[in-house]
């Protein structure tokens, strides 16, 4: 791992186009802003992991057509929650 | 993350969903952890017996991968969502036509534990077929799907 020392205001560049800046400090916490490409995703590593996690959860899930039928007819008795008049 | 440009979006009702039926969806940045499924096909969940289902099946045009999706009408809490300029601009959204929003369904053995990913909610121009799968952290990534019965 790449370990750099920065102070608040300065920034590291990441290939050509990502800058991460160091924008405030307090305490044990740090303030980052980041700027990249809209096809660069940034995100907090715990979301990144939570939501990788979950969507392979959610494309593995064994036996899923028979127990999606059986939970569809008990969401279909019940009409959405939300109506065209609101 | 704070973005003061955010802008509440108007979401498709569940009725309006017919006309994506049978489509191609692109996913330009794919879905996490399946960044090279960038195309998928939209349809209906048709259970076997021919009945109607509330669910409808997101499939990858590129490898042997699917998702279960529900619309957020069928979830039992409010679920406001805004969307980002930036986000706005890669769904190719030039005006203010609604955006269809679903949720990704994680099946599990019991009923009770199926729950919705309402942190990574699939965002939708309808019009141009382009998908992003947001991240909205506020939201849990688990939320059950079906309310407990009152006893």
């Amino acid at each position: 791992m790449l370990i750099l020392s920065r102070r608040v205001g300065e920034s590291i560049t990441i290939g050509n186009d990502v800058v991460v800046k160091v924008v405030a400090l307090s305490g044990n916490q740090i303030r980052l802003g980041i700027t990249a490409p809209r096809e660069v995703r940034v995100l907090r590593e715990e979301s990144f992991h939570a939501l990788r996690e979950e969507n392979r959860a959610a494309a593995g899930a064994p036996d899923s057509n028979r127990r999606l039928e059986d939970v569809g007819k008990q969401l279909r008795s019940k009409t959405p929650e939300r109506s065209d008049d609101e | 993350m704070t973005n003061s440009d955010q802008r509440s979006v108007a979401i498709a009702a569940e009725s309006e969903l017919v006309g994506l039926l049978g489509k191609e969806i692109f996913f330009p940045t794919g879905l996490l952890g399946f960044p090279s499924c960038q195309r998928f096909n939209f349809n209906r969940f048709n259970p076997g017996d021919g009945s109607a289902s509330p669910f409808f099946v997101l499939e990858s045009a590129d490898q042997e991968v699917s998702f279960p999706l529900i619309h957020p009408d069928f979830v039992p809490r409010d679920y406001p969502l805004e969307i980002s300029p930036e986000v706005m601009s890669s769904l190719d959204v030039h005006n203010d036509a609604d955006l269809v929003a679903m949720l990704i369904v994680t099946v599990r053995d019991r009923p009770e534990d199926i729950t919705v990913n309402l942190q990574g909610p699939l965002i939708i121009n309808p019009s141009a077929l382009i998908g992003i799968q947001l991240v909205v952290e506020e939201y849990p990534v688990r939320y059950p799907l079906l309310v407990p019965a009152v006893q």
